[in-house]
């Protein structure tokens, strides 16, 4: 019987569009990141959140985005509840799908 | 002998040094790396000639002035020669080549690049896996998206719009909707370059 340690990304700072993106791409199936922390709707509603205009809009836009990557199959999206108000969000990657996991196989031909 | 100095007059050298090698790096419009070479350059001479300075003649901050000047023209005068010696002055990769209508930087090999300068050459298997990650990601964009890519791989932003393809603003909002897509499936930067454990 084999086990697998599943262990979770937290980044240290608030994580760009542009970081998840390139987590989505390297990420193996299985891994988890956790991209956001709080309660998203409410850190994204102008009037609610406690964020400034920039970081509520970067954030809006990695919301957007991981919900893009989970429309295209690329990760699960689930959420921990770590108390009241309070959410981890995590994606989680999926396996590679048709086309790219032909991708990987002719790339380790070439390099074999 | 040299002259004591209080800590006053060390910030006023330091002050002046940084200043006067603002100003000669603005006028002979050097690398933005070349700032703190200048400024050093200038401070080391400021203070080879401390020993003339004559707290009777003036204050500290004048006589940096007048040492700091001087130098700034002999090392003017010096980047001059060398760029005559040079045959030619820095140019823009935006400016046309001689006898040609393409900037330098549509000339450029990936060879001619900086990185290979330093001994960095492409690597075949990363040429490959680019190349395999570009058809996965093309297989996944809508036709609008993989037009614009195509547009982009034969002709500059610059052209198209100068073509009256795309609306300068609009393709630049295109282009960066595009960004996150193409990362995405891993054409972009790598997880690792945002140093993010």
């Amino acid at each position: 019987m084999t086990t697998a340690t599943i262990t979770t990304i937290r980044p240290k700072g608030p994580l760009t569009e542009i970081q998840f993106c390139a987590w989505v791409a390297q990420a193996m199936p299985g891994d988890r990141l956790e991209y956001h922390r709080g309660f998203l709707v409410l850190d994204t509603f102008h009037g609610l959140s406690k964020l400034g205009d920039n970081e509520r809009n970067e954030l809006r836009l990695l919301g957007t985005r991981a919900f893009w990557t989970e429309a295209q199959g690329l990760v699960h999206l689930v959420q921990e509840r770590l108390g009241p108000d309070l959410f981890s969000y995590l994606a989680i990657a999926r396996p590679k799908t048709r086309s790219s996991a032909d991708a990987v196989t002719q790339l380790a031909a070439l390099a074999a | 002998m040299p002259p004591k100095l209080s800590a006053a007059d060390v910030v006023t050298l330091i002050d002046e040094a940084n200043r006067a090698a603002r100003r000669l790096h603005r006028k002979l419009h050097l690398p933005p790396a070349d700032l703190e070479d200048l400024s050093q350059d200038l401070l080391l001479d400021l203070i080879c000639r401390l020993p003339g300075f004559d707290a009777r003649r003036g204050s500290i901050g004048a006589f940096a002035n007048i040492v700091l000047r001087n130098q700034s023209s002999r090392i003017a005068m010096q980047i001059q020669r060398e760029r005559r010696a040079q045959d030619g002055w820095m140019f823009s990769l935006d400016a046309p080549m001689a006898g040609s209508r393409e900037p330098l930087k549509n000339l450029l090999l990936e060879e001619d690049a900086l990185a290979s300068w330093y001994g960095q050459r492409p690597f075949g298997i990363d040429m490959h896996h680019d190349r395999l990650a570009t058809n996965c990601v093309l297989a996944r964009l809508r036709d609008d998206e993989r037009q614009l890519c195509r547009a982009l791989s034969q002709f500059t932003a610059s052209d198209l719009v100068a073509g009256s393809v795309f609306k300068r603003s609009s393709l630049y909002r295109r282009i960066a909707a595009l960004r996150p897509v193409l990362t995405a499936y891993g054409l972009g930067p790598c997880w690792d370059d945002f140093g993010t454990p």
